[in-house]
């Protein structure tokens, strides 16, 4: 009976030095100690033949094809990500936005050319790039500046729209946000929002600074990243998922 | 091939994607599966990686392959989503991680010389604590070294060892209980079963 558990104690020794072997990291100086206890022991042996199956199996254990839907679904994320890329926004902004962006890059090439030292044939050149009035027809320079201004204009109300939609969403289900981080966010906005009340009231005092105009479309896509992240946000802690919530935390912290 | 993937999926080619999807979407989606023990669950995670792909590409330098980096972001995801799972259900299904006394093998012969049945590993894995599951999933199957699960799941180097070593005890009583006793647990066992039944084997 002694003997026997004095075999027992020693098979919990060996067991874990059988494990080290099978994973290939058995210290080279317990090697002989081992055999030499697996010769006497045939319930050692068994457990270091099946630890050995066991881990052969797992390794070559075989992939599994997800079905043909799940490509189909993720293809129309995809594509909803990489029409409004590198942001992710959700459908009901995504054209307004898209829209908004296209038209600032558009439209700011003919800002600058017009406002700033433009040779003399750049002015028609950018306007019809930037989806004016058709090409080859001559405006004066007033025209085009009016036109210009018309397309930041319709630009500012693509960016508002989205800015609409999106806080309607996070009217809806601020409540899973936790109080004090939902007073936070809307502290930044309110920065943001002043930001760009700011470059309004410069834009009007001066209507030719560029810089305001920058700044202003500046502090509108931050307000758009901004509610987009707190969007996210209210989803991930809706579903549970604290550490999604860190991540999406981290990310507005580094933005 | 994988850099000329990358390049294009950068510039928002949804071909690239696919090709990026064909290539590693059913090592993800296992990955998934296994961890989550859910094809659902699975479904959505893998949808879920490759948008934070996308999202993450340009943060991918080229130093790892990309086969590994798609590996990593992977375990990372359904590391998070099995906690967040977990927090919601109070961890009930982990209470089982504490109980150290394991059943001691049943005494009929397990043929160690035989092939092991596939689906009774997958089954016998699907049957073990979460804890367990993950260590072992991340060192027996994926070849993850301890450190590495140590790192990936915030653990000790020597605490992902004593998972594994406490997984692998518990599959081997499970696969011996099965050959000796038919399945184990059948309705645990069924339920596993059923879930793998939603998906093709490859």
């Amino acid at each position: 009976m002694e003997r026997q558990t004095t075999a027992d104690a020693d098979c919990g020794r060996f067991a874990a030095l059988v494990h080290d072997r099978v994973d290939g990291t058995l210290d080279p100086d317990l090697q002989e100690e081992l055999d030499a206890h697996l010769r006497q022991c045939p319930s050692c042996r068994a457990l270091e033949a099946d630890l050995a199956a066991m881990k052969g199996a797992a390794a070559a254990l075989p992939d599994y094809t997800p079905r043909a839907e799940v490509w189909a679904a993720l293809s129309q994320r995809l594509a909803g990500e990489v029409a409004v890329r590198p942001r992710q926004v959700w459908t009901g902004t995504r054209v307004a936005l898209a829209m908004a962006a296209t038209l600032v890059l558009a439209v700011s090439a003919s800002v600058w050319l017009l406002r700033g030292p433009a040779p003399a044939q750049a002015p028609q050149a950018s306007a019809a790039q930037a989806g004016g009035p058709a090409a080859g027809v001559i405006q004066s320079k007033e025209d085009l500046v009016q036109d210009v201004d018309e397309h930041l204009r319709i630009a500012e109300e693509h960016y508002l729209k989205a800015i609409a939609g999106l806080e309607q969403v996070v009217k809806g289900g601020e409540s899973a946000l936790d109080p004090a981080l939902a007073a936070t966010l809307q502290r930044n906005l309110g920065v943001i929002d002043q930001a760009a009340t700011e470059s309004r009231e410069a834009i009007k005092a001066q209507p030719n600074n560029q810089l305001a105009q920058a700044s202003l479309f500046e502090a509108l896509r931050q307000k758009v990243a901004l509610l987009e992240d707190t969007v996210a946000l209210i989803n991930v802690m809706r579903k549970g998922d604290q550490a999604g919530a860190a991540r999406i935390l981290g990310g507005v912290s580094k933005s | 091939m994988d850099r000329e993937i990358v390049h294009r999926c950068r510039r928002g080619e949804l071909g690239a994607f696919e090709e990026m999807y064909k290539r590693y979407g059913s090592r993800l989606y296992t990955v998934a599966y296994r961890m989550t023990g859910s094809a659902a669950d699975a479904e959505d995670l893998v949808q879920d990686i490759f948008l934070q792909v996308y999202r993450r590409l340009d943060t991918f330098r080229g130093e790892a392959a990309l086969g590994t980096w798609l590996h990593r972001l992977a375990v990372n995801a359904c590391l998070d989503f099995v906690r967040s799972k977990q927090g919601r259900r109070q961890r009930v299904t982990d209470s089982a991680d504490d109980l150290d006394a394991l059943e001691a093998p049943a005494a009929g012969p397990w043929r160690p010389d035989a092939a092991l049945d596939r689906m009774d590993l997958e089954r016998a894995i699907a049957q073990l604590p979460p804890s367990y599951r993950r260590a072992f999933l991340l060192h027996d199957v994926e070849g993850l070294e301890h450190h590495e699960i140590g790192a990936t799941l915030g653990i000790a180097e020597g605490t992902s060892k004593s998972l594994v070593f406490k997984a692998r005890t518990r599959l081997r009583a499970l696969l011996r209980g099965r050959e000796t006793a038919g399945a184990a647990q059948p309705a645990r066992a069924a339920a596993a079963a059923g879930e793998a039944g939603r998906s093709g084997a490859r």
